[in-house]
């Protein structure tokens, strides 16, 4: 996965101007079906989302247009507030913990795999093929009160035995468990593609390993990272299995809201309403984000 | 272009490029459907039966038996909602057979969406329909004009013996401070607002603002006594991680049946304050391609010695006469999980509700979810 | 390479633990596949029940299938445009292909419950009914943009003048790509591919909300059986989908090195580069 594309794409960095390609019409043919797909089934189809956020669901059940802000005032509410900023506190923790794991096991994949790198490559994307849900019910099925690790830790007499299940770290780890992978492929990208004499040269320049990677490694990577790290928190922050299966009463997630009106609800423009609001403050996050380290960079 | 049509398209646009491409589907239409049911199939083959239930929720063999007697095959397909189920039909997914819970059946009858079903046509109906039975007039479907009984079940509390030592026959008993972070609600909007509905005194399908706000309050209270609300409620009982778990008495049957090493570890109470009682149904949808099948299908499932099977796989009780004496034997034990006649005379069924009722309790039930 | 140095102590340890951590699961749901009781917490004895239900439970085989057909033409498909997208952005130097070039990137930074939700309103609106077709249309839109960022990485890698040499020596744009750019992607574009596959093969939210009813995809199948608890089955599924996806990579990193004997080495399955 090529993150330092994405990252300049998403930064909107000025990319480098090379030689003008001879002009075609090969290339804008090449760009309109792809394009096309996209406008068809993603924009529009966001557009669908907007409109419907102003509806209202009829007698009948069905879910029709309108102009009515009814569903914005609903969310108007200290609640939601909350709620909103528990699965951003999940996310961002998430985005964490997959960073701190992610970056040591793709550096050492990277750089002493030696022939066993594909292999080890391999061996992360894996445990995929075990469907996300079984590999959970596998986790509840181990960390169960009554389950193996803790007849271990009693046995070990480490203690009466600890309640895993239906916390919120359970529901962190279920995340960082699904979503490390995204995390990994790239930093291993970027780590492959870095230039190894910069490396060397920087351990020269500063006799340290530790002052190398600091100053040579993450900085030439961290493109790599920001991609990892944006995989990582966008799904973690919509999701609702991890919440449902590994939470407890007070894990509730933006996911599960939204994903209520949709089911037991059957309010579809009310659920259109939280994914726009949804939509909105992950906007603004990410602008402010994006801002902040921009003009961060600009004064370096 | 007629000007009609010019019209239209104009309005269309009006209403977004992405709504012209998306057709009327969202354009309000408050029209009344006129439901009708359709004619009675007779009960010959005419074709593989196409099968829309919950997941496992027939024993397999039973399935495969009918395949063999009959020569056809069962094509199936699983929901995982009512409301996923609903989607569905009303997307003209055809079906012979549907499973749904009894309001459901009164929504699609209401809607015309079923097919009648002639009890004459079916050589077992007086398993179901003998004189005397509650389901000869059930209160979902006159006269059982549309269905036939499938389940009958009801959702009380379940616990460990080993952990607890006091239960109070109360719905109380979900703030049980014995067992606090280790009880579950049922994670599922009727049942837990039907829980605090019962304890309020309310009928449990209220959708009085001020009800449900009573309501929510007390759920929001119950909340630092849970360890989670969940429907998985077997497994959690399993795990150890439950030791009070509101719990539908067919999943606690299963559990003490089939999974449990030490069957007395595990006990079950139906709250005096009374406990809501559901019935699940075989239905035949209006444009079933193949209601004949059907027919036989729901024929095959009555005979006494299948209603056994299904009651030996799934642990729920079915009202079908030769066959509710093997259920009380199963559940002689814990005749809390049995559910007889008089039970299903009872106020605390689950109702349908209008659009905007269904809309408020889902907003009580965000507000103790989201809380 | 420089292989002399000491290893990073507290990396490898961390990258030891991760494949315990990795994998502990996985030899749960091996062992649950044996599991003698309806059970997928409590360990009852040895058998090979859940096996035999597995491989007699059509709907299940169908769900499976279903996941495997819907990941196969999602990766194509996504391929396909995919790559269109990323030579159409990387050789257009215009102000409206950089546009463009934001837009089709929009997917990858939506929360998939976002795309999930869009979908079925788009679908519902245009009164699509609900099937394998809706979800792969939908994997596949989400799928574009990681395919273009990958391809993109590589033709950045790839200097234009050699497709400029081919166009001096009289080819078509069109031959130019087909005989120049193209086979040079081709690493690229099966680590792509594969990678597709395996996302589209595990996803749970975005099938969740498209998918209509016969057969669901595998994911969705599990979590609709969540209410009447969840057959052990799914163990079997998993342990054999495991066995079989393990197998299949294995090949695919050894084939290639073998036919070479011993040459450049195999595909990099994520960097899409050949190694060197």
């Amino acid at each position: 996965m090529d993150s330092p594309h994405l990252t300049a794409t998403l930064e909107r960095e000025a990319r480098p101007v090379r030689r003008p390609v001879r002009r075609t019409r090969l290339w804008d043919l090449l760009l309109a079906l792809p394009a096309a797909w996209i406008v068809v089934f993603f924009v529009s189809s966001m557009v669908i989302v907007v409109l419907l956020s102003f509806g209202r669901t009829q007698q009948d059940g069905q879910p029709v247009f309108g102009h009515r802000l009814t569903n914005y005032d609903a969310l108007w509410d200290e609640v939601y507030l909350r709620l909103f900023l528990r699965s951003l506190t999940y996310a961002v923790a998430t985005t964490l913990v997959c960073a701190l794991i992610a970056y040591p096991v793709a550096y050492v994949i990277a750089l002493y795999g030696g022939r066993f790198k594909n292999l080890l490559v391999a061996a992360i994307v894996v445990p995929f093929f075990a469907s996300y849900l079984i590999r959970m019910y596998a986790w509840s099925a181990m960390l169960g009160d009554d389950g193996v690790v803790n007849s271990v830790i009693r046995k070990a007499h480490l203690g009466g035995g600890v309640s895993f299940l239906n916390t919120p770290y359970a529901v962190v780890g279920g995340l960082v468990y699904g979503y490390v992978v995204y995390m990994i492929l790239p930093v291993y990208a970027a780590l492959e593609r870095m230039d190894r004499s910069l490396v060397e040269a920087g351990k020269d320049l500063y006799h340290s390993p530790l002052r190398t990677f600091w100053s040579v490694t993450l900085p030439a990577t961290r493109a790599g990272l920001f991609g990892g790290m944006l995989l990582v928190f966008l799904p973690a922050l919509g999701d609702f299995v991890s919440a449902q299966l590994l939470g407890g009463p007070d894990t509730y997630m933006i996911g599960n809201l939204i994903q209520q009106q949709f089911l037991e609800g059957q309010n579809w423009p009310l659920g259109s309403a939280m994914t726009v609001a949804m939509m909105i403050g992950l906007t603004v996050l990410m602008v402010g984000y994006l801002r902040a380290t921009t003009t961060r960079r600009r004064e370096a | 272009m007629t000007g009609l049509r010019r019209r239209t398209l104009l309005r269309s646009a009006a209403l977004g490029a992405a709504a012209a491409t998306a057709g009327c589907a969202y354009i309000p239409s408050d029209q009344q459907v006129h439901a009708t049911l359709k004619r009675s199939a007779k009960a010959k083959v005419d074709g593989d039966l196409v099968y829309f239930n919950w997941a496992d929720y027939l024993d397999p063999s039973v399935l495969k038996g009918f395949e063999k007697e009959y020569g056809v095959k069962i094509i199936q397909s699983n929901f995982d909602s009512m409301e996923g189920m609903y989607a569905k039909l009303q997307a003209g997914n055809q079906y012979d057979i549907v499973f749904p819970i009894a309001k459901w059946v009164v929504k699609l009858r209401q809607e015309g969406r079923l097919r009648a079903i002639d009890h004459a046509q079916l050589s077992n109906a007086d398993q179901v329909f003998y004189s005397g039975s509650y389901f000869n007039d059930p209160w979902y479907d006159r006269g059982s004009r549309a269905s036939v009984p499938f389940t009958v079940y009801k959702t009380g509390i379940a616990w460990r013996t080993d952990r607890v030592s006091a239960m109070t026959g109360s719905w109380r008993d979900l703030w049980n401070t014995e067992a606090t972070k280790h009880i579950f609600t049922l994670d599922d909007q009727d049942e837990a607002l039907a829980m605090g509905a019962l304890l309020l005194g309310y009928n449990v399908n209220t959708a009085k603002p001020k009800e449900l706000d009573a309501i929510t309050k007390l759920l929001i209270s119950q909340k630092k006594y849970l360890r989670a609300y969940s429907s998985d409620d077997v497994n959690d009982m399993a795990r150890g991680d439950a030791w009070i778990h509101h719990m539908w008495s067919g999943d606690f049957m299963y559990l003490r049946t089939d999974i449990a090493k030490y069957q007395k570890l595990y006990d079950f109470e139906a709250p005096k304050e009374g406990v809501p009682i559901n019935s699940d149904a075989y239905c035949i949808p209006a444009d079933a391609p193949h209601p004949g099948t059907a027919m036989l299908f729901i024929d095959w499932l009555l005979r006494p010695e299948n209603a056994i099977k299904n009651i030996d796989y799934l642990c729920y009780p079915f009202p079908v006469k030769d066959a509710v004496a093997h259920f009380e034997e199963l559940a002689k034990d814990v005749p809390a999980c049995n559910v007889d006649v008089t039970d299903l005379e009872n106020p605390n069924v689950f109702r349908l509700l209008s659009t905007d009722a269904v809309h408020r309790r889902t907003a009580a039930w965000t507000d103790i979810k989201a809380s | 390479m420089a292989g002399v140095e000491r290893r990073p102590r507290l990396a490898s340890v961390v990258t030891v633990l991760f494949f315990a951590w990795l994998y502990a699961p996985i030899v749960a749901v091996v062992v649950f596949s044996f599991n003698s009781i309806r059970s997928l917490s409590t360990f009852g004895g040895v058998s090979t029940r859940w096996y035999a239900s597995f491989f007699h439970d059509d709907s299940l085989i169908r769900s499976l299938l279903a996941s495997i057909a819907i990941a196969t033409v999602s990766a194509v498909g996504a391929l396909v445009l995919g790559t269109m997208l990323a030579l159409g952005l990387e050789r257009i130097s215009s102000r409206t292909g950089r546009a463009v070039g934001a837009v089709t990137l929009l997917p990858l930074v939506t929360p998939e419950i976002v795309t999930g939700v869009a979908a079925l309103l788009f679908f519902h609106g245009l009164g699509l009914k609900l099937s394998l077709l809706t979800v792969t249309l939908a994997e596949i839109t989400f799928s574009i943009a990681y395919v273009t960022v990958i391809v993109r990485g590589r033709l950045a890698a790839m200097s234009p003048e050699v497709e400029e040499a081919a166009r001096d020596l009289g080819c078509t744009p069109w031959q130019a790509v087909r005989l120049v750019t193209l086979p040079t992607l081709v690493p690229a574009l099966v680590g792509a591919g594969l990678l597709v596959f395996a996302l589209v093969f595990d996803d749970f939210v975005l099938a969740f909300f498209t998918t209509g009813v016969d057969p669901q995809p595998l994911p969705v199948r599990i979590y609709s059986s969540i209410r009447f608890g969840v057959s052990p089955a799914i163990n079997a599924v998993g342990t054999v989908v495991l066995a079989f996806s393990a197998l299949l990579i294995v090949l695919a990193l050894v084939a290639p090195r073998l036919l070479r004997r011993g040459g450049a080495g195999g595909l990099d399955l994520i960097t899409g580069g050949e190694r060197s």
